[in-house]
């Protein structure tokens, strides 16, 4: 049973090709996400990275190719069960207006899902946020504040899979520790985890296996202990050296 | 029924009065104050001002000069392709100035479908037995014909109608720019388009009708409205006067919203694709829009 379940392609991707216009952001994508690790998503600003996310949970299409989940074409699937079962913390946390309870209960509210007090509590502390934030208004948070309570708000919806834009790039240690032990936590849970990140510690820290893009394609799949070893360490901060990810356009 | 030959010579008298001319050059004196100040703020109103004031002058004096034909109208299907033709015009004028695709189709189809069944409406109303209607106004020089109240009520239905769903329109339109990051997050929660702005339209249909609501609520206080002090004038009694004023604000308040309702929601159809994203193609066209009213 384990090793079928090791061996679950969790998502497809098919010569993929994503445009805005004429140029290209993603160019012939094809690789095989497996369930069970933790992937990472590395490359420099404008590598495709952000919209290779939004891609998974359909929040874009691909202008050409596909992208099975569970072996199922993805454009056959309903757009809400997708985002359903596949959660998305974007880099920008895009709080509603309103409390941070308010904000939890926002896709639970949609899909019937019912919550105590005292559970949003036990999922604030999971994101490094104690009790006095739930009734909170979103506006008078800090921008590491408002990041945590956005992949509060995501876990709050039960997803099976979750998309992570460098969640922790406006945090200090300590609660990036606490963040990261949480997404090792829901892991081993069953809770499959994909994250952007341009931080060379936290992949090595988080990730089994990595994607690595970069002006758009896809260089190498790797296992981060494999990357680790075949590039030297100044090879590896050129790929992480720029901080920022590209904006959406 | 007034005949044409007493129209024409009617408006030959007015014009040949000095009084007339007296009074719109001292009036434009305030006209030449506003484009100043126009031109000290940079808003680049001036041109649309004079051609505003210019074109609605001829049309109203040429409304002016069959005012009395049409109020004398007894034939109901000649009033409602009047109003039709009134529902396209203030159609039209909205998407000159949000000029934003199949916004002349849809403003329309609201304008006319809430106008036409208000309007329905009022009209039948008059066939419940001993009532006269809801807006029968007898009316000395056209007499009691449908066309003489149905006609200017109906234009002020249709004015509230294309004004408060065009103050809605852009209040959604510049909210769907702004919130773009929220919009996706609530989609990518799972929400459906309608659910992920709802409070947008929430916000844009507040934004028109909360001024008229107000102006209802000071009504007699702060207002005396126009219809009402020229019934009054008129010789209507002022109780029946304000009774009146009232049943057309439900009327024109009920067009408002209504019209601005269905534009936003069709408007809305055209933000998400077929796969509930968000249609970037459309985001761009309406962005644009923005950036060019700008300059």
């Amino acid at each position: 049973m384990n090793t079928i379940e090791k061996n679950h392609e969790l998502f497809k991707v098919e010569n993929v090709i994503f445009k805005v216009g004429e140029t290209k952001i993603l160019n012939q994508i094809s690789v095989v996400i497996n369930s069970n690790d933790i992937t990472g998503i590395i490359g420099p600003s404008g590598a495709g990275k952000s919209t290779f996310l939004r891609l998974l949970n359909k929040l874009i299409s691909p202008s050409e190719g596909k992208i099975l989940f569970e072996s199922k074409d993805t454009k056959g699937i309903p757009s809400q069960k997708i985002r359903k079962e596949i959660g998305l913390v974007q880099q920008r946390p895009f709080l509603f207006n309103g409390t941070v309870k308010e904000n939890l209960l926002y896709g639970p509210k949609i899909w019937n899902i019912n919550y105590s007090d005292d559970e949003l509590i036990q999922l604030l502390q999971k994101v490094a946020l104690g009790e006095e934030f739930l009734d909170k208004q979103v506006e008078g948070l800090s921008g590491g504040e408002q990041q945590r309570v956005s992949l509060a708000r995501s876990l709050a919806n039960k997803p099976r899979v979750i998309l992570l834009d460098e969640p922790t790039s406006s945090l200090d240690i300590n609660s990036e520790e606490i963040i990261e032990t949480t997404l090792k936590q829901l892991n081993q849970e069953g809770i499959k985890i994909i994250i952007v990140t341009h931080s060379l510690e936290q992949t090595e820290r988080l990730t089994e296996s990595l994607l690595f893009l970069r002006e758009g394609k896809l260089i190498e799949k790797i296992s981060t202990v494999n990357f680790f070893s075949k590039y030297n360490i100044k090879e590896i901060r050129s790929f992480f050296k720029e901080k920022g990810e590209e904006e959406e356009k | 029924m007034t005949d044409l030959t007493s129209i024409i010579t009617d408006i030959v008298q007015t014009l040949a009065d000095p009084n007339i001319w007296i009074r719109l050059t001292l009036a434009s004196v305030l006209l030449v104050i506003l484009i100043l100040f126009s031109l000290w703020q940079k808003t680049s109103l001036e041109r649309k001002i004079i051609w505003s004031f210019f074109r609605g002058l001829v049309q109203i004096v040429l409304l002016g000069s069959i005012l009395l034909l049409i109020f004398g109208i007894e034939e109901i299907w000649l009033l409602y392709i009047i109003l039709l033709f009134m529902c396209f015009f203030a159609a039209y004028t909205n998407w000159r100035s949000y000029p934003y695709p199949k916004i002349f189709t849809y403003n329309f189809i609201a304008i006319t479908a809430s106008v036409m069944i208000i309007m329905t409406f009022a009209i039948f109303s008059s066939a419940i037995p001993n009532f006269d209607g809801i807006i029968y106004q007898p009316n000395e020089s056209a007499g009691s014909s449908f066309g003489s109240f149905v006609i200017p009520v109906g234009s002020m239905v249709i004015f509230f109608a294309m004004r408060e769903s065009g103050v809605a329109l852009e209040r959604l339109k510049s909210d769907l720019l702004k919130s773009k990051g929220e919009i996706e997050a609530a989609l990518a929660l799972g929400a459906t388009p309608n659910r992920s702005i709802r409070n947008l339209l929430r916000d844009s249909f507040r934004a028109s009708l909360v001024p008229t609501i107000n102006r209802v609520a000071v009504l007699g206080i702060v207002t005396i409205p126009g219809l009402m002090s020229g019934m009054i004038i008129g010789g209507a009694s002022p109780i029946e006067a304000a009774v009146y004023q009232i049943v057309v604000f439900m009327m024109l308040l009920t067009a408002a919203f209504f019209t601005s309702i269905v534009t936003n929601y069709l408007f809305t159809k055209q933000f998400f694709t077929s796969e509930d994203q968000i249609n970037l193609d459309f985001y761009n066209i309406i962005s644009q829009k923005k950036q060019g009213k700008k300059k």
